[in-house]
């Protein structure tokens, strides 16, 4: 509730770069909770999950430049896409544990990235430009302004976190959350662990091409740099920060560490310095992240 | 007191209106300058940049000139995100960017959308002043084209007959390679070979460099720049194949920021490019001096471009008459002047709104313990054919 | 379409050659993560503070040798000192905090590298000693690499030894096997532990002062060895010597051979190797522990 209320407040009051930051931050905030979704809740660790993003974003870009679809139909056609690649990379990958899915993802996005750059129909290296945005006329809106976009965006935002929070509270959460807590004993309940997992794996990917394909409503172009893993690991570090297995840690986190980012950059070349000191003080220190550590300020058990 | 105040009052409405109409021009620069593999490019740059225009004094028909630097940490959402800043809450005139393919699309993007003029100072896809030009993007750099294909021509007439090519996957490395190769082999040569090492993290060249022996070319065109430019000069040289090829490339090859590293290994290395620190002409040599004077380093071909987009911003702006409200008059001013820079004579073509120049032909030699560079041939008002841009 | 017997050869030894070039960059990962279950993402780090730190000594007493020597004790050094500062407050917390904590290292000594030494790319020249080409087969192959495959070897026989004949390395074994047990005998595993973390930095050191002759040194490399040295690990089986070996030839040969023989799919090369051994034999090639 809080953050809804900072969210329009900001765009209330903000200027220009306030509401196009806040577009920015409802974006981010998809992508991190969907890897809270496949972290926190499924115990599934990615560091490829950039992939999604990007393929979402491309998807978007391929489908609305050169094959001339509407970009309003274009969307949830991405989201599907992605979905079934997702699928297939998840049937193949998510038995695996620990260190090695880790790794395998980490390849999966490395590879999406290589393909990205060398493949001269997507712009190669440069990316593409000139994406075409959803008609919001009818509505009054247009998403070219930032104010109506970050609109748009908070919305969508809000409206996957309650479907997530419904997701968690359901039965199928439920059992998502024993697999994470004790696999072994969930299998010897006769819980079919795989398929869940790839579940949540597939239903994480397609909420983090969600956000890629907003994202590339937003800027107007895609680039190979979505999908690199640096991107994956700094989302990760937002899930972190903001407090994993919580819905509004990602959030916070990504607030956070988006602000963070674009103020520290532009008062020093060191801002790598200070952001790495400060991820590291929040890991040694407040192990639950922000969401954690507001929550036990409030004296409330943290909850969904 | 009354009186007194109301006069103030009156004088304090007065002087915003003047001060109003000494607005500062502001050109916002764009670039990476704290991470990624073009920091100091960007630092070169920008800084050129900035001295071309100070030594025009910093202002054009009684207005300032103002830079705002914003950077982009090499990402392009968020170059996208500065560029936004920069232009609805900086107001600035214009911007400069960026030095990397991998932003081009995300400022691109903004610019034609907003309306906004944007001089790329490096970046050289193709595809930006082709196909994909908009009237709003002008570059001052060169197009990846635009540097290589007079080399083949060039190469052929000094006897020799075939090459092989070598450069990373990726559409920059495809660019250099494929306008290389169709002059080359129109002019009489024939390719013997093509390999595109995967661009990644590690650069040995070994296995590529094996394979180029038994092809047995005349010569080797290749396309490298940064830390892997410095490895494949260093490693032609360890592998033997100097001996009996010879290297050419696209110029960053031994460019002022890998020489040191290479050594003796870039002795004999025929480079091709905008801009080389020997190039004798009045500007060039004062610019060089007073980098070198200032900076204890040769300057780089991105100095020479920063300094060069420099004068030709501030070219264009006396043209115009210091005036900027109206961005379209500004971007036609760019057409219409010339500027003496570094390089030599240098214009805006308007039918696809990227340099006109001269390109140079040029050896790396050993003079003494040194490495140094002299310049074999020059091909004047280099012009790019419009590739489908329609402006 | 046979190449020549000479070429063969000098692609073998190329491969040989790359394969020793990643074994050096990943041993240390891989001790480390083998011994102590710990991924140290700051090996990049490590790597890039010795390589530079190499290159202050190179530039102060003019020697490679020195360098070679030295840098990689002042990365232990600054490893034991992370350690003691920071991951000594972690143990027996999770695992994944201690790995997070690296993580944000690499920002850190990112940053750190680029307020002393700056931005600009630098080099370590080969010693005069090894400056040269040999003949091999009549085709000239740069000394130094073979000074990087004896190199390889040499570290890899000390380790062995190290680790399989002597009192210290049987602890550490012990202490992999079972730390509650080992402990309840009265081995000092802390100390052990933190030995091994110092051998894993020192090894990260001087990789980072062997390799940067061959592939220079510039901040941004400890981000650049990462993924490649990782994959090595993991596809050898973590924490095995052997596999560590076994991974990096493999890998070597396999990047040198796609290269000329399959180039269409050079990029993909690396990965396409993982996730194949990843699905075939999840553990790794050759992993240190025989669990499922």
């Amino acid at each position: 509730m809080v953050l809804l209320a900072a969210a329009i407040g900001t765009w209330w009051f903000a200027g220009y770069a306030g509401q196009d930051r806040l577009g920015e931050i409802a974006i981010a905030a998809i992508f991190a909770m969907s890897l809270d979704l496949m972290v926190g809740y499924g115990g599934m660790v990615s560091l490829g999950h950039a992939l999604f993003f990007g393929l979402g974003a491309y998807a978007l870009a391929g489908l609305t430049l050169f094959l001339k679809w509407p970009p309003g139909l274009a969307l949830p056609a991405s989201v599907l896409l992605t979905g079934l690649v997702a699928f297939a990379i998840g049937r193949l990958i998510v038995h695996l544990g620990g260190v090695f899915f880790i790794m395998v993802t980490l390849a999966f996005g490395q590879m999406g990235w290589a393909w990205f750059a060398r493949d001269r129909l997507f712009g190669g290296i440069a990316g593409l430009s000139g994406i075409p945005q959803i008609d919001l006329s009818l509505l009054g809106g247009d998403l070219a302004n930032p104010a109506d976009f970050a609109i748009v965006a908070v919305t969508a935002a809000t409206m996957v976190y309650l479907a997530l929070a419904r997701l968690i509270e359901s039965p199928f959460g439920a059992v998502v959350s024993a697999l994470h807590r004790n696999a072994g004993r969930a299998r010897a309940l006769g819980c079919p662990v795989q398929s869940y997992k790839l579940a949540v794996f597939t239903i994480a990917a397609m909420l983090a091409s969600l956000a890629g394909t907003l994202q590339a409503q937003r800027t107007g172009f895609v680039s190979p740099d979505l999908l690199v893993w640096t991107s994956s690991g700094e989302l990760l570090i937002m899930v972190i920060i903001g407090g994993i297995g919580s819905l509004l840690g990602p959030i916070a986190g990504a607030a956070l560490w988006t602000l963070l980012h674009h103020y520290l950059s532009a008062v020093t070349p060191y801002w790598m310095l200070i952001m790495g000191a400060f991820f590291i003080a929040i890991v040694l220190f407040a192990a639950e992240g922000l969401y954690g550590a507001l929550a036990r300020l409030a004296w409330r058990r943290p909850h969904v | 007191m009354k009186l007194l105040a109301a006069v103030a009052v009156a004088v304090a409405f007065t002087l915003p209106i003047g001060a109003r109409s000494a607005e500062p021009i502001r050109v916002g620069l764009v670039l990476p300058y704290s991470a990624g593999p073009f920091v100091p490019l960007a630092n070169e740059l920008g800084d050129s940049l900035v001295m071309a225009l100070e030594e025009s004094g910093m202002e054009v028909a009684g207005r300032k000139i103002e830079i705002l630097k914003e950077d982009t940490t090499h990402k392009p959402d968020v170059a996208q995100a500065k560029a936004k800043k920069l232009v609805f809450e900086d107001k600035v005139d214009l911007l400069v960017g960026p030095i990397g393919s991998n932003e081009l699309a995300a400022l691109f993007a903004f610019a034609a959308g907003s309306r906004i003029p944007l001089i790329i100072p490096n970046a050289g896809d193709n595809e930006a002043t082709g196909e994909k030009c908009s009237p709003w993007v002008i570059r001052t750099s060169f197009s990846n084209d635009q540097i290589v294909r007079e080399m083949g021509p060039w190469l052929i007439k000094q006897g020799i007959k075939t090459a092989a090519l070598i450069a990373f996957d990726y559409t920059t490395g495809h660019q250099a390679m494929d306008g290389f190769k169709k002059p080359f082999i129109a002019a009489g040569g024939t390719i013997v070979g093509e390999q595109y090492p995967p661009f990644g993290p590690i650069s040995d060249f070994g296995p590529y460099l094996t394979k180029i022996k038994e092809q047995k070319p005349d010569a080797v065109f290749t396309f490298f720049a940064g830390p892997p430019a410095t490895a494949l000069v260093k490693q032609f040289s360890e592998f033997g194949l100097k001996e009996s090829i010879k290297l050419t490339a696209a110029g960053w090859l031994i460019s002022p920021l890998n020489l040191p590293g290479e050594g003796d290994a870039a002795a004999g290395v025929i480079g091709i490019l905008n801009y080389v620190p020997a190039i004798d002409n009045p500007v060039n040599k004062a610019f060089q001096q007073k980098f070198q004077a200032k900076y204890n380093r040769t300057a780089s071909e991105f100095a020479a471009q920063g300094y060069d987009t420099g004068k030709l911003i501030y070219a264009a702006l006396k043209a115009n008459g210091g005036k900027t409200s109206d961005k379209a008059a500004f971007v036609k001013a760019l057409h219409e002047v010339s500027v003496e820079g570094t390089r030599g004579p240098l214009k805006i073509d308007p039918k696809t709104n990227n340099i006109i120049q001269d390109i140079y032909i040029y050896e790396a030699k050993k003079v003494g313990d040194k490495v140094d560079f002299a310049v074999l041939n020059r091909i004047r008002n280099v012009q790019d054919a419009p590739n489908g841009c329609k402006l | 379409m046979l190449p020549d017997p000479a070429s063969l050869v000098i692609q073998l030894l190329n491969g040989l050659q790359y394969g020793m070039l990643l074994f050096l960059l990943s041993v240390g990962l891989s001790v480390v993560l083998g011994l102590m279950n710990f991924i140290n993402l700051a090996h990049g780090t490590l790597y890039m503070l010795g390589a530079f730190l190499g290159l202050s000594l190179v530039g102060v007493t003019g020697s490679f040798w020195i360098a070679l020597a030295c840098a990689p004790l002042l990365a232990a050094a600054i490893g034991a000192l992370f350690y003691g500062v920071l991951l000594r407050h972690l143990q027996g917390e999770s695992a994944m905090k201690q790995v997070l904590v690296t993580f944000g290292l690499i920002f850190i000594g990112i940053d750190t590298v680029r307020m002393i030494w700056g931005d600009y790319e630098e080099a370590i020249a080969a010693p005069a000693l090894l400056a040269d080409s040999i003949r091999i087969w009549g085709q000239p192959y740069p000394a130094y690499r073979l000074f990087v495959i004896a190199l390889g070897l040499v570290v890899a026989l000390l380790l062995w030894l190290g680790l399989e004949r002597t009192r210290l390395g049987a602890v550490v074994r012990a202490g992999v096997d079972d730390r509650v047990m080992a402990a309840s005998l009265g081995i000092n595993i802390d100390a052990a532990f933190f030995g091994v973390f110092c051998l894993g930095c020192w090894l990260a050191g001087l990789a980072g002062v062997a390799v940067a002759p061959v592939l220079q040194i510039y901040p941004g490399m400890d981000v650049a060895i990462l993924i490649p040295t990782l994959i090595v690990v993991v596809v050898g089986g973590p924490g095995s010597l052997r596999g560590a070996l076994l991974g990096s030839l493999l890998i070597g040969m396999a990047e040198t051979f796609g290269a000329v023989l399959l180039p269409d799919f050079a990029s993909f090369m690396i990965y396409a190797v993982m996730v194949l051994v990843l699905l075939l034999r999840p553990g790794g090639l050759l992993p240190a522990r025989q669990t499922a």
